[in-house]
């Protein structure tokens, strides 16, 4: 599904270069729920973003379902990224001139959808937001602007979702309501899923973990243990609420 | 996909339209300044056309400068077997003088004299008070004028108000006694010359005669009106009648082409106000740039979320691209309101300033003042090219624009690291953006479209474009070298002055584009300015302190020597001069006849197709010469070739000597000889000098001057120019009159100054457009502060936190606009110097002088607005408490 080869990034940052991402190396297959973890400054974010194709690295390959988006050009993968990727913020990046459905129907609508008005709103109902509809973003809280950004992102029904750390700007309660979500996406429709995280918990909670520092892959590792199973039926359990909601929708169908 | 980007463009509007607001008033004042002048050009341009007949008086017009001869006559009589109508209407310049001369008011004044007959006007209507017909009113009168049968007159009212007098009363003309029995609001086929001697007096040909002005010699122009039947073309007649009627170098014109000089004048004047338009609407399109670049600016991270969610950068380019063309469109059809109040607004001003008849005769009195669509279409489109044009520049930058930046911005580019090499010109041309390189260049050639479609002319528009473009890159290179010398010198010590020249020169300040709208603005009004006041300057202050007060003019040669005796007596002047003069036309230049006026249609063709120096020579070859015979070269005048004749040197044929810029337009040179016909009777004359003249003396200067003894016995006038003290002026004028009722006085003094008027309102017009250019420019100024405002409310409130007070803050700000303007101010007085210096060496010949007072006034008023401007737009963050503001943060 994705595979990166060889993947390095210097960049020019006051007159010197600077190595964000050395040589990395990893295959992540379809359904797969992966977390890359690692301290600040050790490349997470920025090897995201060239799974997503918003940047291209200085050298290396990545591959997403077998196409080479390094060499892809820019409005090409643009298209691309509509079709197979959705992409989770930190800080929610909506935009601030569009109500919370107009953000949700901008993907849809570039796709050229005919009815992404209607799809939108199913989508913000299945997030729990139908009574907010047409609030701007400065009128909703952190949860819900990630709630928003949920769905913007899985409104093309990608087949992978990249989130850059999706809790972090979020209090506990509502950060464990995002991963519901973005669990109960990949339960449901089984979509990749790649986060980035400094909270180990979520990162126990993924199928498998990808550690960096300094630039470097230091660790991949699937952590069998119970908490997985745990989380796992947790998220069952706890995505129960979803489910109902889903048939209303149908996410991604 | 268009749905998305309608969508999303309305959207963008819909939250940002308070960042637009400067952008819609940039465009809309271009827009507006536009279209007001071609809604009037247009008006103009129609009246012209429809009241063609009525502006020449008929279908056709023969001019002389003599009377009629019996041939021609004979001529004009066997029109009416064909039922072509005819009327008679002699124009001349001559003295009114009251007939009872106690009451008050002015004894003697210059009038405009228009003999008429009953028919006239053929075409056209004339509007008279009281309204009778005209006949009636002009002609003879039962009751007597204390003692002799005399006519009526109509008058203007001015003269009514100059003289002191009132219809009924009388008044002397030549010979002859007159009653005013009315006065004339408007004739249909005087000009709508803002330029005129003295006020009209109206009467009839047998009134003219019984004053007994028209002498040989006199200086009159004889107009025969032809009216024709519909069946009739006049255009066979027209060539016709040139044929017959060469004899008496008689010009004929039908009323198709004798407007196109009127509307060329026209056509000129809203051209040049047309081109004043643009440059106001292109100074607002650096306004849109700026506030599109702005706009781009603050969506850098909407740009990158779209781009992140599956938008490419065409898509992102279309759709703000598609939000400026409709902010575009309203701002087009706000100007073309504002246009539409102009134009609407026109005749109230054009009363106040300047004369009412003017606007009768074009028309916007009678309810005339309509609105035609061609010029409301076009301003639209120019509003809405030109804003295309403006925004695609800094639209481009959208492209650059990385989804990166949106979870990196701490890094500075993401380009690779540069090689150390040396960067070789190839590969920075390789390098370069083929895109922008092909945008630039199409902007470049839009714009230079949009200037040649409004100057209507393509050297006119691209000389245009060039101008403004080259205004640009100097301001632009002068403001950038300015900012580059600000940074160099150590930072001011002042916390409020360092603050200023800190925001001036920081990355990112929009000082460059501020001074590039502000100096083009300063740099039209200054220039209007300065051409108008060395205009002003040569015809008023630069007087020859030795110059003539008086002109009497159609002395007759019995009546030189008590001239000069009365003269001699009033003025204290011991010599006063009388020149003789002679009214002739070139026959013939070097044996060869010089053609007068087309006799057919082909040559009518290839005239009117000739290039302006053809029509100059043209010009030169048809005119009418006023000679005259001296024995010594006058004062001012300098031989450049050839000699000057000795005194009483034998001559063995009549030698001329010929003005130099006269010699080069017909082509001859010393020992040429030239055929002059001199009302009716050859003369040929071997050319024995060319002599250079200051025009600009104000004396009686001559094209041509003949040996003395050539002309003997050609009918001749006398010239008399004479300098008096101011309070002579009068009492000599009246004195004059008493003595000599056929000569008339023309005072230098009125001629210059009713010169100056036209200027006066002519450069009125041109200021009032060119405010627009100003208005634009403090407009771009105030876009470029709004898109500025979060950052100063930031520092200014930080700055707070840190105890500075509302004042240091307030002097901070007031230094920064200062400066602005005083570098803005600085380099638009500069070039608008430049500028007047090429307008007035080029256009008008006149060297430039250094107008200090105007640089002076130009530069304080400019540094005075942007205070106020700058004030207005920011005074608002003076009041803010800090702490709401940094809660924000």
């Amino acid at each position: 599904m994705i595979t990166v080869t060889d993947v390095s990034m210097v960049l020019a940052a006051g007159g010197r270069s600077v190595t964000i991402l050395d040589r990395i190396n990893f295959e992540i297959s379809a359904k797969q729920t992966v977390a890359i973890v690692g301290p600040s400054g050790s490349g997470k974010s920025t090897l995201l973003g060239l799974m997503a194709g918003l940047d291209r690295p200085s050298s290396g390959s990545i591959h997403l379902d077998g196409t080479d988006i390094t060499t892809m050009a820019e409005s090409r993968m643009a298209r691309f990224r509509r079709e197979k990727v959705g992409y989770i913020f930190q800080s929610f990046h909506l935009i601030p001139t569009l109500t919370a459905i107009e953000n949700v129907a901008v993907p849809l609508e570039l796709s050229g959808e005919s009815r992404a008005g209607d799809r939108a709103a199913d989508l913000l109902s299945a997030v729990g937001l139908s009574d907010r509809m047409g609030h701007y973003p400065v009128q909703l809280s952190g949860g819900e602007q990630q709630r928003v950004a949920v769905a913007r992102a899985f409104a093309c029904r990608p087949p992978i979702l990249l989130a850059d750390e999706p809790t972090g700007n979020l209090d506990s309660a509502t950060g464990s309501h995002i991963v519901e979500l973005l669990l109960a996406l990949h339960r449901d429709h089984g979509t990749t899923l790649v986060l980035v995280t400094h909270d180990t918990t979520l990162a126990s909670s993924m199928q498998r973990v990808l550690s960096l520092r300094d630039g470097r892959l230091e660790s991949d590792s699937m952590p069998s243990n119970s908490s997985f199973v745990d989380d796992m039926s947790t998220d069952s359990r706890k995505s129960n609420r979803l489910s109902s909601t889903e048939s209303a929708f149908q996410f991604g169908s | 996909m268009t749905g998305f980007l309608v969508k999303m463009a309305w959207r963008e509007t819909r939250a940002a339209w308070r960042h637009f607001l400067y952008f819609l008033v940039c465009i809309a004042i271009g827009v507006g300044a536009l279209t007001g002048v071609s809604l009037f050009g247009t008006q103009v341009e129609r009246t012209v056309t429809k009241e063609a007949r009525g502006l020449l008086g008929g279908d056709l017009e023969i001019r002389l400068s003599r009377p009629m001869s019996s041939q021609g006559q004979e001529v004009l009589d066997s029109l009416g077997e064909r039922g072509i109508e005819h009327t008679h209407v002699s124009e001349l310049v001559a003295m009114a003088a009251r007939a009872d001369p106690v009451s008050g008011g002015q004894p003697t004044q210059i009038v405009e004299l228009k003999a008429v007959e009953a028919q006239y006007p053929l075409y056209g209507s004339l509007r008279i008070e009281p309204d009778t017909k005209l006949g009636e009113l002009l002609r003879q009168q039962d009751q007597d004028c204390s003692g002799h049968a005399c006519f009526g007159v109509v008058v203007q009212e001015s003269l009514l108000i100059r003289m002191g007098l009132s219809v009924g009363d009388w008044l002397k003309i030549g010979q002859a006694q007159f009653v005013i029995k009315g006065v004339v609001r408007t004739e249909p086929d005087r000009m709508a010359n803002a330029f005129s001697l003295g006020p009209r007096v109206l009467m009839s040909q047998e009134g003219l005669r019984s004053a007994e002005l028209v002498k040989i010699g006199s200086r009159v122009r004889e107009r025969f009106l032809l009216k024709l039947p519909s069946i009739i073309p006049p255009d066979p007649l027209l060539y016709e009648l040139r044929g017959r009627l060469a004899p008496d170098s008689a010009r004929v014109s039908s009323y198709r082409e004798a407007q196109p000089q009127l509307k060329q004048s026209l056509e000129q004047l809203t051209r040049y106000l047309g081109l004043i338009g643009l440059t106001a609407l292109f100074v607002g399109g650096l306004g849109v740039a700026t506030s599109v670049h702005a706009f781009v600016r603050e969506k850098l991270n909407t740009i990158a979320i779209l781009k992140t969610v599956g938008a490419d950068s065409q898509t992102i380019v279309l759709t703000y691209g598609l939000q400026a063309l409709m902010l575009g469109l309203v701002g087009s059809l706000v100007g073309l309101l504002i246009g539409i109040v102009l134009h609407l607004g026109l005749p109230w001003v054009i009363a106040a300033v300047m004369a009412s008849d003017l606007l009768d005769q074009l028309g916007f009195a009678n309810g005339g003042m309509g609105l035609s669509l061609p010029p409301l279409l076009k301003g639209l489109a120019l509003g809405m090219l030109s804003t295309l044009l403006f925004t695609l520049w800094p639209l481009l930058t959208i492209r650059e624009v990385k989804p990166a930046r949106i979870f990196r911005r701490e890094v500075a580019s993401s380009a690779p690291m540069p090689s150390s090499e040396r960067t070789r010109w190839w590969s920075s041309w390789r390098d370069l953006d083929r895109i922008k390189l092909v945008v630039a260049i199409g902007i470049g050639l839009g714009l230079a479209l949009l200037s040649i479609w409004q100057a209507g002319a393509w050297r006119v528009g691209l000389l245009f474009i060039l101008a403004f473009a080259g205004a640009v890159l100097l301001l632009g290179t002068s403001a950038h070298i300015a900012l580059l010398a600000v940074k160099k010198w150590p930072r001011p010590e002042q916390l409020a002055l360092r603050q200023a020249v800190g925001n001036v020169i920081r990355p990112g300040s929009q000082a460059v584009s501020i001074t590039i709208a502000i100096g083009i603005g300063v740099m039209v009004v200054t220039t209007v300015s300065l051409v108008e006041r060395s205009l002003l300057a040569q015809v008023g202050e630069n007087r020859p302190t030795d110059s003539p007060t008086f002109f009497f003019i159609d002395i007759q040669p019995d009546q030189a020597d008590g001239m000069v005796s009365l003269l001699r007596q009033r003025s204290g002047d011991p010599t006063p001069q009388l020149t003789p003069l002679v009214r002739s036309r070139l026959s013939a230049v070097k044996d060869e006849p010089v053609k007068f006026e087309p006799t057919s249609e082909e040559d009518e063709q290839r005239e009117t197709s000739a290039q302006k120096e053809e029509r100059r020579r043209k010009w030169f070859q048809t005119r009418e010469y006023v000679l005259t015979f001296l024995q010594d070269l006058p004062k001012d005048n300098k031989v450049v070739q050839g000699e000057w004749w000795k005194p009483g040197q034998a001559l063995s044929k009549p030698l001329i000597s010929i003005e130099e810029d006269a010699a080069k337009q017909l082509g001859v040179t010393v020992g040429d000889t030239i055929e002059l016909d001199i009302q009716g009777a050859p003369i040929t004359g071997e050319i024995s000098s060319i002599r250079s003249v200051e025009w600009g003396n104000l004396s009686t200067n001559f094209f041509m001057i003949v040996s003395p003894g050539a002309l003997e016995g050609a009918p001749h006038t006398y010239v008399a120019t004479v300098r008096v003290a101011p309070s002579e002026e009068v009492p000599l004028q009246q004195a004059v009159v008493a003595s000599f009722p056929n000569v008339t006085a023309i005072n230098i003094g009125d001629v210059l100054d009713s010169f100056a008027r036209v200027l006066d309102r002519l450069s009125l017009a041109i200021r009032a457009v060119a405010l627009f250019c100003v208005l634009s420019g403090v407009l771009v100024m105030a876009a470029a502060l709004a898109a500025t405002r979060y950052r100063r409310l930031y520092e200014s409130v930080i700055l707070k936190a840190l105890g500075a007070t509302r004042g240091v803050i307030a002097r901070s700000f007031a230094l920064e606009y200062a400066m602005l303007g005083a570098l803005g101010g600085l380099l638009g007085i500069a070039l608008a110097s430049a500028l007047s210096w090429v307008v007035l060496e080029t256009v008008f010949d006149l060297s430039w002088n250094l107008h200090a007072g105007v640089l002076a006034m130009g530069f304080v008023a400019t540094v005075t607005l942007t205070l106020v401007v700058g004030f207005l737009s920011t005074y608002r963050i003076l009041g803010q408490p800090p702490l709401a503001v940094l809660r924000q943060e």
